[in-house]
Order: C-alpha cells, then structure tokens, then sequence
C-alpha cells in the first residue's frame, strides 16, 4: 500500500504507472483480438484466446497491486486455472468438430 | 496461406459433389484430414464417430491431472471462504463443475459420464435445495421467520447459517446443475424417447391437425414442426 | 488522465472528461468483441470471440470494484458457458460458407441503432462513474447502512454475501430453486429421465 502510493516522478505515483501498464495491456488485448477475429484456421483462434485470457490475468494483477486490493488475485487465479479449460475445450473440439469429445 | 486454404476448399467442393456414389472418399479424408477440421462435412453421422479413433492427446491429459487438484481445491476454498474474500457459493460450485468438465475433456465424456454417477450428479442438486429450504425452515419451527438465523441452535448463528447456505446449500446445487447439464448435452436430443409415452402423444397430435388431408408422416411432421402455416392457411381463404 | 477516477467530479460534470486510459481501452475491447460476436458467421468463432468478450468484461467488472461479479463473470463464461455452447455445436450441422461475416440485416441494424440513440439520450441523467453523489451508493437507508452493519450483525467480512445470504435470503432462495428448475428443464427438453 505505502509502496504503491510512494511518489515516483513529477507527482505521479506507483500505482499511477502500474495503471498506464494496465491500460497498455488492454491496449494490446485489442491488438489480440485481430488474430481471434480474423485468424484464418480455428487454431489461430484458440491460440488467440488463451493468449487473451494470460493477457487479462495480468491486466488483473496489475490492477490488484495498482488499486491496493489484494482480492483481485482470487479472480486472475479463477483465469488461469479456468482460461486452461477454455483452451482445450476448443482445440479438442476442433478434431473433426466435435467428433472426438 | 491464402493458397493453401484456397486448396482445401476445392477439395472440400469435390467432397460434395461425389459425396453422393463415393464411399471411399469420407473414409481417406477421415484419415489424412485429421490434423485438419473437415469443411463441409456437416454432421458427423453415427458410424462415422464409431469409426473414428478418440485422440487421446498425452499433453492434454497430463496436464490436466496436474492442474484438477488445484483448479478443485481452489473452487472449494472459493466456496468455504466466500464470507472473506470475492467469492461464494455460486462460483466456487462453477469452478468445482469446471473441473469435472476439465476432466472429461481430457479423458472422454463417456469415462467420466460412468464415473461420476446419476445419483451423485442428482444427490448434488436435490440436495442442496432440501439443504437451503430446510435451513430456512428449521427457524419457521422455532417460531421465527424463513431463514431468520439468530434461531438457529448452533454456536455463532448468523455466520455459521449464512456459511451453511453458501456451502451446502447454493454451491451444491449450482455445482450439480452444471455437471448434470453438461453430460444431458453431450448427450443429446433422445430422439429414441426418454419418456415412454412421448411418442403416443406426438402420435396423438399429429392425428389431430391433419385429420382432413391424406395423412402421410411426412406431412404429420411438417404439420407437427410447423403447425402455424396451414391452420393459417386454412383460416385465410374462406 | 489516471487520476481522474479518484477525483470524480460532482453530478452533470462531463462523463468523457472522467473515462481513463484503462476504462477506454477496456471498454473498445469490449465493444469490439461484441460486434464481431455478433456478425461472425461461422459459430465457433463467434463463440470463441464470445469468450474473449468475457475476459473483457471481468477485466472491466474488476475495474469498477465489482470483484464478486468479476468472479462469477470469470467462472461462469471461462469454464462453463463456453463449454456448453460447444457440446451444443456438436449436435449441429455446419454449413459450408465463404463469407467471415454476416451480412447486415438493415431493418434490424436501423432498430438497434435506435435503441442504442434512446439509451444514449438518458446518459446525461446517470451520474458519474465513482461518484460519491450516486443515489445508489449515498442512500443512507441501503447500501452505507449495509457496509457499516454487515459485521456487527452477520460477523462477515464479505458484504455482498452478507447480503445475498442473510439480508436478501428469500430472494436467493428464490435464485438457487431456478438454477436448480433450469437443470429440470433441461432434461425435459432433451427427453432424458437421467443426467449422466
């Protein structure tokens, strides 16, 4: 708490910056988007999304450390143990869509 | 990469059109085109996912027996420690039945079908409701209200009835709901009639709406699907 | 720019002048996945889109302070409705199709956009993200009764649970006998006597 409201430069603090880190992981979350929409083979997609969902279990730590809430990790831990579900769910259902579940 | 996609597409195409005499083709694609999802096979019919091996994937598997143990300590932490932390009944049961759906992904929906049993998907379910209801009844017994929690004849009333409801009550049911609605739609639609009496009763309606035509049961099942259209019809032109 | 949440200006203050960088860019991913989810035409991409469009809704849900609803956004579309939704695509045909996506319906495209110009119209009206003015958050008789009492009375940290579960206890009731009637439904739709 004290360290992420110690003053870093021009006024700004700790958590300020660790927001701008957020807010530039969000921004790259739009980047991913590109390859899960326009991704030319399912896998692409899949690979997209896992990558989105490791992107947003960041965005949620950074935000838990940035807003001094620790609880946040309960929610990026649900994503990355979850986000794993979503991953094979679709990359199996892929083989011969859905043939082989 | 265009081309290459340019290139299944073709052989999709002639798929479709010599899908009709040839026999041979689904069966060499079925073997070579693995690695690829089949275009325009559509539904994949019975004898065909009978013919086709499970693809058991080792990275799959192993991982996932790595991962349940965490993934399922972890929802029931989020269930028994919803008072304290984000969380409750209703995620920790989802997180819970994630992990079941996790598992059947790895090892085939059919293993995990025979072994975690009807009655304990059933058992999860009724009994978190008769739990939930029963800890809101045993106060109405006592002489207070539903779900009034001072009554209860436990150490620390409130906290230990809401914990109480929270666990045994909503995370049950929603983790019981959720597997049981996952394999009833792995399963399907049972066309075969799960209900002994369900065909009788189609039997009975379409009687009913085309008694007048010829009835053909093709012209049943149109008028059973779509019963709108010719009893508006009908109605329309007098 | 990041500042301006915890400096929430009073009631009628421009909303866009207290959007920061993340609420922004959240809320294009957001809007984005949506769209595409909605005019994808093959349907396991707009069911993959889907999920990214959850991943983005809880990251936003955190955002707000909202944890508990970020975690059931996280646990509900991560692990369960994307599963679902694919054991359900399993059961269908696919059809062969050149287009990546639909083609718009304008008819339907002409009401949405409406409807969206009549939410927009009542904007001015919402108060401000955070602000302390918010009828929802200064009702003295609700939600600062709920957050200075939930201890004292429930011996519970977690005020949201506080109040599902003790102060609003029929209503969850209520919740959990639909959730527990959805399951019933489903095996009546599906013809089926047994879950598994």
């Amino acid at each position: 708490m004290s360290l992420v409201d110690a003053s870093l430069a021009a006024g700004y603090t700790l958590g300020d910056f660790l927001l701008v880190a957020a807010a530039g992981f969000a921004v790259l979350a739009v980047g991913m988007l590109y390859r899960a929409v326009v991704g030319p083979t399912m896998q692409d997609r899949v690979l997209a999304v896992n990558v989105l969902g490791t992107n947003t279990v960041v965005i949620l730590a950074i935000l838990g450390a940035a807003l001094g809430e620790p609880t946040f990790l309960d929610i990026a831990l649900v994503y990355a143990l979850l986000n794993f579900l979503m991953a094979i769910a679709i990359s199996k259902f892929t083989v011969e869509r859905g043939g082989v579940l | 990469m265009s081309g290459s996609d340019s290139g299944v597409d073709t052989d999709a195409a002639d798929t479709d059109a010599a899908d009709t005499d040839a026999v041979s083709k689904p069966a060499t694609d079925g073997g070579f085109g693995r690695d690829r999802p089949p275009r325009s096979d559509g539904r994949l019919d019975s004898e065909r996912r009978q013919g086709t091996p499970y693809t058991e994937s080792q990275v799959i598997m192993s991982t996932v027996k790595i991962v349940t143990p965490f993934a399922f300590t972890y929802g029931l932490f989020v269930t028994f420690h919803g008072g304290g932390s984000p969380g409750g009944g209703f995620q920790g049961g989802a997180i819970v039945a994630a992990v079941v759906f996790m598992i059947a992904f790895a090892f085939g929906i059919e293993a995990t079908r025979q072994w975690l049993a009807n009655t304990v998907v059933v058992a999860l379910a009724v009994g978190g409701a008769l739990v939930f209801a029963g800890i809101g009844l045993v106060p109405v017994a006592l002489g207070g209200a539903f779900l009034q929690y001072e009554l209860l004849p436990i150490p620390d009333p409130v906290k230990y009835g809401m914990e109480g409801v929270e666990i045994l009550g909503i995370g049950t049911i929603v983790a019981g709901v959720l597997m049981g609605l996952f394999f009833v739609l792995a399963k399907g639609f049972s066309d075969a009639g799960g209900f002994a009496d369900a065909d009788a009763f189609d039997d009975e309606v379409g009687d009913g709406t085309d008694g007048d035509g010829e009835p053909t049961d093709a012209e049943s099942l149109d008028g059973e699907s779509n019963p709108g259209g010719p009893a508006a019809a009908d109605g329309g032109e007098p | 720019m990041t500042g301006a949440l915890a400096s929430a200006g009073p009631l009628g203050a421009p909303v866009v002048a207290q959007v920061t960088a993340i609420e922004a860019s959240l809320f294009v991913f957001v809007v984005l996945t949506a769209l595409f989810t909605a005019l994808a035409r093959d349907v396991l991409a707009a069911v993959i889109i889907f999920g990214a469009y959850s991943l983005g809704m809880a990251a936003l849900y955190t955002f707000y302070r909202a944890p508990d609803v970020a975690m059931t956004e996280a646990a509900i579309s991560a692990g369960v409705t994307t599963v679902l939704l694919l054991l359900t695509l399993a059961k269908t045909t696919r059809l062969d199709h050149e287009a990546a996506f639909e083609s718009v319906n304008l008819p339907a495209a002409g009401a949405a956009g409406l409807l969206f110009a009549g939410l927009m119209l009542t904007m001015g009206d919402i108060p401000a993200v955070g602000s302390a003015d918010a009828p929802i958050w200064s009702n003295p008789d609700v939600t600062q009764w709920y957050i200075a009492e939930t201890y004292a009375e429930t011996h519970v940290e977690n005020t949201v649970m506080a109040v599902l579960a003790a102060f609003r206890g029929f209503d969850t009731f209520g919740e959990a006998v639909v959730v527990f009637a959805a399951g019933i439904a489903a095996l009546i739709v599906l013809h089926r006597e047994v879950f598994a």
